[in-house]
């Protein structure tokens, strides 16, 4: 089991932790911190996700991405000039965002919520969130928007108790 | 039973007092429990192999069944108990779903386990730390999961932790246990280890 300097694996194992253990568990901790580190943003995606979990949120489907210059996707830079229109839909809405390109790296989004006189939208970008309410038609419009992911919140302009509307990420 | 310390600052202490506070209304506190409970959880899934995409999704998927179950949970502290069990539940589930896994390599504790189920220390830099990453690769799997995890623990939670990992009682805590034997023992071994 053992030779003459070495305590057995048992002996080892039946002792009480002594503070060499814990630093050599602290090395341990530092060691797969470095070699397999919790990845960056996880735990702000973790934690934005669960604050709409808590809203209740009614989640909105991606329905489609239509563009009105098919032919010209698929190159290096898809998005780049064209202009785009999505639609989510849940139970309770429809939204449909065109999205127009404003500049280099802007774009202005023209968004149509039905039913959704007074809706409140929040777009949520990775720079900055901005909220406007929509007119008596439910039309919203987002100018001087950069590009990047960009997500929608929609809440009732009536209702507070309704649960808020939040739409997937999508690259615009 | 085993006698509980009179609440000793733990990290499941800590867990189960932001989770208590958010089931009593402070909703705020469950981002502080995600960004303390979040690492050991990274570890404790990532311990079973899981692709690191994967893994963001099944701690996310734990996070949320949390929420959604914040009431079935009876004992606040148990919080961190629970949720190893169901992160490591829900990787076991992704593993087996993503490819064939013999069941042997999560029971025999004292097979050497082959190379190339330890992950690849992408930055070690130190002398000391490789060292010790080739002490730890030869440890079994289950070893270097229950080491890997009660790692970012503390003391008090090592038992608890291991019982949630579905390692044996005593295992670790109170007293060193196996795992750590053995990788003691190697660390004694070595003339260049120093502690």
């Amino acid at each position: 089991m053992s030779d003459d300097s070495m305590p057995s694996i048992d002996t080892l194992a039946a002792a009480e932790l002594d503070v060499d253990d814990i630093a050599t568990l602290r090395r341990v901790a530092a060691l797969y911190d470095l070699a397999d580190p919790v990845p960056d943003g996880l735990v702000e995606r973790i934690q934005f996700d669960m604050t709409l979990d808590a809203l209740h949120a009614e989640i909105a489907k991606l329905q489609r991405l239509e563009s009105e210059l098919v032919g010209a996707r698929g190159g290096a830079e898809p998005g780049a000039t064209e202009v785009q229109t999505v639609t989510f839909t849940s139970p309770s809405l429809t939204t449909m965002v065109t999205i127009t390109p404003a500049g280099a790296e802007r774009v202005r989004l023209d968004g149509w919520a039905a039913p959704g006189a007074g809706v409140r939208v929040e777009l949520r970008t990775e720079g900055a969130d901005r909220t406007v309410v929509a007119d008596e038609d439910g039309r919203f419009v987002f100018d001087d928007v950069p590009r990047g992911l960009a997500q929608f919140v929609l809440r009732s302009g009536t209702d507070p108790a309704k649960p808020p509307v939040i739409t997937p990420s999508i690259e615009i | 039973m085993i006698a509980v310390d009179p609440a000793p600052d733990t990290l499941a202490v800590r867990a189960g007092v932001l989770f208590d506070a958010f089931r009593n209304g402070d909703r705020a506190r469950m981002g502080e429990l995600v960004s303390l409970v979040t690492p050991i959880l990274w570890h404790t899934v990532r311990a079973q192999n899981v692709p690191q995409s994967s893994a963001e999704d099944v701690i996310q998927a734990a996070w949320l069944a949390l929420v959604r179950n914040a009431d079935a949970i009876s004992d606040p502290r148990a919080v961190l108990q629970w949720l190893v069990v169901t992160a490591r539940r829900e990787a076991w589930r992704t593993v087996k779903a993503e490819r064939r896994v013999d069941p042997q390599d999560f029971e025999a504790d004292d097979l050497i386990a082959p190379t190339d189920a330890a992950p690849e220390p992408t930055v070690v830099r130190e002398a000391g730390q490789s060292a010790l990453w080739n002490h730890i690769s030869q440890l079994s799997q289950r070893c270097r999961e229950l080491l890997r995890v009660i790692a970012f623990a503390d003391r008090p939670d090592y038992a608890m932790l291991a019982s949630a990992l579905g390692m044996p009682v005593g295992s670790i805590g109170p007293t060193r246990g196996r795992c750590l034997a053995k990788l003691r023992a190697q660390l004694i071994a070595d003339p260049q280890w120093e502690v």
